[in-house]
């Protein structure tokens, strides 16, 4: 079975400390769902309240449609894996599995069978009896999921579990993570500051910026549409050109900036009067190395430097000004652009590029 | 010119030195239990004997007080235990203002004289039972139960210490990973934070006897007119002092030992066990090294040890050697006393007024009848006082009673 | 008293209320039947005349000075001299001991921490700890078969010759000032040791090879970082070197007396409890009047004691 989470305007204050901020937004059944920001953002907050060891100041949190107001965290249908897994030192691989069982009383043998099978399915069959500290890091992250499975809950919350882990475990362990939660069809609710993991787990993202979501949305969405500047610069690399608007049509905006005219798509589908100072976001491997014919926002920029790394090419450039950045695939060629190769001309679609005003606050859970 | 060898050197030396300041005057009284001679000392050696041991175990008072030292001990581990971790628990959960506070006044125990403590006690206790009109007889004026209460109020301290010192140690995130999966947090405390503190549990217990069984200060006003084990001591030694104290030394110290020794072979075998260092090490490979390495068995070992030492010394018999050193002692007493009575006939026919003056001797036994005084070093007749000893010449007139 | 409530409901939240009772009711029994109570009655005790019995709650069961009177006084017009020298004595030979044990504890509580490694420094916390296993009277004992008059010292410097007849090391003070500093050095060890070892190696390294000499290493490296556990520790062994009673009462000189001897007199030998009652509040308040403006001038707070 598995239960939506409903935050219903919930703010969490610590004194005159504002973690959360009006957290308004609902996670459907089964969803992978991940909170992405930066360290100190609340999110860690926000899952300490879903689980139920933070109470909100306002608002509430409804699990399965049920108000879970002086619910403790011992009768939610919740389990958390903690940053640092908080595995028991003091008992085996496979108590550390059955203590959910224990605690509901259930009979010794059950709970070793249970454990077994948890042990089973996370491909650590026969380490029950082995002490938690001599398991490697990736096997006791396993563990630490297992033992939370084994409390049967409704949704499962991970509070940056991979972030101990070196990075080729952590790229293993996010498909790991995906394959079971697709298995067990659970609600999984990821906290990460890490955009990699969050955009190639989740179903939704919601992004959080001091204790405010700026966006909710899939993947791709919050990648190429982002909605403030903050999600623009904070999820993937970005280019900023800052401007100042001269018309707009429908969703087109276009701009005077220093490099001259540019056209992209109005992020959040705001309208810009003419002369608002706005800013234009252009993802470096959205720019390209424009050709003689005609193409749309056009404009000069000079290269400073050169990054070759095989597969991929970044080009770091100076437009007006400007620094800018420029990736893109090897084609193969050996005479590439580099330094010194004198003004080159670049361009990139306005679809692909999202104008945004200043300021972050704005349109924070619209 | 190698400033790291010099500085070397130099604490190898004063370690050395320290170690001697530390452990010469036990080593020396050890000495003195075996010495024959009745007033404890190295020097002169006159029989080596294990009679004291006997004389110690003879002492009635001395066997009571341990008796009642070890339920007292007990008791105060029952009672300091619980009330240590509380206090421990209450100021981890505590935030910082009232958790200074507290702190300063569970720890102020510890600053406390332990005479204002005891004192404390039984006029608090004496005030309750003059408002509930309780007589002599009831439990207030049981010298037992005031000394545990007396004890418990800073002994609890102690323990508090060792438990704030494990529960810094404690990831408070165990103990929510329990809740969250589903244990009421009396579980999650019985079966998280409980195991977790056991060690804590078991050297502050141990640590609570200790300092139970060894108090003095406290106990010999709480106690009123009983006595435990080291009050009981206390006054044997305050009113002189015989080798029998070497031999509890010696108890003790083996004891000790062997429970040092017990315990590091057992701290050693865990530390083995926790790094997978047992299978490794080549030494450990050997099964009889290892079965010898246990703890139980260095246990076992120490005590057999133990028990030939006692069995040997009790079949040891000093007397034809105490024999023979009370003979020559009497041959000299008897050629002093000549020697004496020579000189003084001498002396008084020189100047007839001059005595002894035995008024400010110092010595709470009186030296007039200590014949030490009797044999001076100097040729003229010192006034008794000469002798500093307060207990010097305690000892002189048993040495001269004949020993059955 | 809200606070109170909330740090109870807190406790219960997090281990349950069965233990937040026993906290609760454990700690208040703690601080107000066997810390707080007990002081008050002593206090309250010291201001009552010493009467029979029958007299109790009478007439003449009022609150009186005359217990501080007769410290500052005695019976007759002038000071107490007597009383008031043996506090100052006392006061001053726990000041000696005291630094006596820091200076004896401070190097070795730096090797164990800097110096020592593997097998040794085991032995050493071992050897630091099995002596203080041993009985307090029993130690005081074997100073007194040390430093007796025909002790073992007496013993080897008249054989050896370097003095004739006994020097009388009980008199001198010499016995009870080397038993109280050997009783605590264990407490100060353990103090200053806590304290240096969490000084990072390399930074006496550092100054060792920038030229500093052994001595300004210590000086201004070793020594701000031992000096929260210096002040603890001598917070502690001038603390219980103050109100010590065994030892002074074993090894103590017979014309010479612990400030701790004389509540002992008042209250066994005279029967005076409310006079014993006050001395000892005097020997309390006026300890840690002392150890609190030396921890003032230190610029020590009390957290720091028993880390």
């Amino acid at each position: 079975m598995t239960k939506d989470v409903v935050l219903d305007h919930v703010s969490i204050r610590f004194g005159s400390y504002t973690a959360v901020d009006n957290a308004h937004l609902s996670i459907q059944g089964g969803e992978f769902f991940s909170f992405l920001g930066p360290s100190g953002c609340g999110k860690t907050t926000l899952l300490r309240c879903i689980s139920g060891f933070v109470q909100p100041t306002e608002g509430r949190v409804l699990i399965g449609g049920q108000d879970m107001r002086n619910v403790g965290p011992n009768k939610r249908p919740t389990a958390l894996i903690f940053q640092n897994l908080a595995l028991f030192p003091l008992l085996s691989v496979a108590e550390n599995i059955a203590f959910p069982l224990e605690v509901r009383g259930v009979s010794r043998k059950n709970r070793r069978r249970r454990a077994d099978e948890l042990l089973e399915m996370i491909a650590l069959p026969g380490t029950g009896d082995k002490k938690v500290h001599e398991l490697s890091g990736g096997q006791r992250q396993r563990v630490a999921i297992a033992r939370a499975l084994a409390a049967d809950p409704d949704i499962l919350l991970l509070d940056e579990p991979l972030s101990a882990l070196d990075l080729k475990l952590r790229q293993h362990m996010r498909t790991e993570l995906r394959a079971i939660q697709q298995r067990v069809g659970l609600t999984f609710i990821y906290i990460t500051h890490d955009q990699g993991e969050a955009l190639t787990m989740s179903d939704r993202v919601a992004v959080m910026n001091a204790g405010v979501i700026e966006q909710v949305g899939d993947p791709k969405t919050i990648y190429n549409r982002p909605r403030t500047p903050f999600v623009a610069s904070f999820v993937g690399e970005t280019n900023r050109i800052p401007g100042e608007v001269v018309s707009q049509h429908g969703t087109t905006v276009t701009l005077s900036t220093p490099v001259g005219p540019l056209a992209g798509q109005s992020g959040g589908g705001r309208d810009h009067a003419p002369g608002a100072a706005c800013q234009l976001f252009i993802r470096p491997e959205q720019l390209v190395v424009a050709g003689d014919g005609a193409s749309p926002n056009r404009f000069a920029a000079d290269c400073t430097a050169e990054e070759f790394e095989g597969s991929v090419q970044t080009l770091h450039l100076k437009a007006a000004g400007l620094p800018l950045r420029l990736c893109r695939m090897n084609a193969g060629n050996v005479a590439v652009a580099g330094p010194g190769a004198g003004a080159l001309t670049l361009s990139f679609d306005p679809e692909a590029a999202i104008v945004l005003p200043y300021g972050t606050e704005a349109d924070a859970a619209a | 010119m190698n400033r790291t060898a010099g500085g070397g050197l130099f604490s190898l030396g004063y370690a050395l030195l320290f170690f001697a300041f530390l452990f010469g005057p036990l080593i020396i009284m050890v000495i003195t239990a075996f010495n024959s001679s009745s007033f404890p000392r190295v020097v002169p050696w006159e029989c080596f004997t294990t009679e004291w041991f006997g004389v110690l175990i003879a002492n009635q008072r001395l066997m009571w007080g341990l008796w009642t030292s070890l339920w007292i001990g007990i008791a105060v581990v029952a009672l300091s235990v619980p009330l240590g971790l509380a206090g421990a628990l209450a100021l981890a959960d505590l935030g910082p203002s009232w958790r200074a506070g507290l702190y300063a006044v569970l720890i102020t125990p510890i600053l406390i004289p332990g005479v204002v403590i005891g004192i404390s006690t039984i006029v608090l206790w004496g005030a309750i039972a003059r408002v509930f009109g309780a007589g002599y007889d009831s439990v207030i004026f049981n010298g037992i139960f005031l000394t545990l209460l007396g004890q418990v109020s800073f002994i609890a301290s102690y323990t508090m210490l060792i438990f704030i010192s494990r529960l810094q140690r404690f990831d408070s995130t165990l103990t929510e990973a329990a809740l969250d999966l589903g244990a009421t947090p009396g579980q999650a405390f019985r079966k998280v934070l409980l195991p977790f503190l056991k060690p804590a549990i078991g050297s502050a217990a141990f640590i609570a006897f200790l300092a139970s069984f060894e108090n003095y200060n406290t106990t010999v006003f709480t106690i009123l007119s009983g006595n435990t084990f080291t009050t009981a001591l206390a006054s044997k030694v305050r009113l002189g002092t015989d080798p029998s104290l070497s031999a509890l030394a010696v108890i003790i110290i083996a004891l000790t030992l062997i429970g040092a020794m017990v315990k590091e072979a057992d701290t050693r075998r865990r530390e083995r066990l926790r790094t997978g260092r047992m299978a490794r090490a080549g030494v450990y490979a050997s099964p009889l090294v290892r079965l010898v390495a246990h703890p139980a068995a260095v246990f076992i070992l120490l005590g057999a040890l133990a028990g030939l030492a006692i069995w040997q010394g009790g079949r040891h018999d000093a007397s034809a050697c105490r024999a023979e050193i009370l003979r020559e002692k009497q041959e000299t007493q008897q050629r002093l006393l000549r020697e004496q009575q020579e000189r003084m006939r001498q002396f008084q026919q020189q100047s007839p007024a001059v005595a002894p003056a035995p008024g400010n001797n110092p010595s709470p036994f009186g030296g007039a009848f200590n014949p030490n005084s009797l044999a001076p070093p100097a040729p003229a007749a010192p006034p008794a006082g000469a002798n500093p000893s307060p207990f010097g010449g305690a000892f002189a007139p048993k040495s001269l009673a004949p020993k059955p | 008293m809200t606070a109170l409530r909330r740090i109870f409901s807190e406790m219960t939240s997090r281990h349950g209320l069965g233990v937040a009772l026993f906290v609760a009711g454990a700690v208040l029994f703690w601080v107000l039947v066997l810390v707080v109570l007990p002081q008050i009655a002593m206090l309250d005790y010291s201001f009552r005349h010493n009467l029979p019995r029958a007299e109790l709650g009478g007439p003449r069961d009022a609150h009186t000075l005359a217990n501080y009177r007769y410290f500052l006084f005695g019976n007759g017009a002038g000071f107490n001299t007597l009383d008031m020298g043996v506090l100052l004595k006392t006061l001053a030979a726990a000041v000696f001991v005291t630094l006596l044990d820091i200076l004896i504890c401070y190097p070795i509580a730096f090797i164990l921490a800097h110096s020592a490694s593997g097998v040794g420094l085991r032995l050493m916390v071992i050897g630091l700890i099995v002596p203080f296993w041993i009985n307090e009277i029993l130690r005081a004992f074997a100073f007194r078969v040390l430093f007796g008059a025909t002790g073992v010292i007496n013993g080897i410097g008249q054989a050896l010759g370097f003095w004739s007849t006994p020097v009388d090391f009980v008199r001198a003070d010499v016995a009870l000032y080397a038993g109280l500093a050997y009783a605590y050095v264990l407490l100060m060890v353990f103090s200053i040791y806590n304290a240096v070892e969490t000084l990072d190696r390399n930074q006496i390294e550092a100054a060792r090879d920038m030229g500093a000499s052994w001595w300004r290493v210590h000086w201004r490296v070793v020594l701000p970082i031992a000096k929260p556990g210096i002040a603890s520790g001598a917070t502690m062994v001038f603390m219980l070197t103050a109100g010590a009673l065994a030892a002074p009462q074993i090894l103590g000189g017979p014309s010479n007396l612990w400030f701790t001897q004389l509540i002992y007199q008042w209250f066994n030998d005279a029967g005076d409890w409310q006079r014993g009652s006050a001395y000892a509040t005097i020997l309390l308040v006026v300890c840690l009047v002392f150890v609190f403006l030396m921890m003032r001038v230190f610029r020590v707070s009390i957290a720091a004691i028993g880390r």
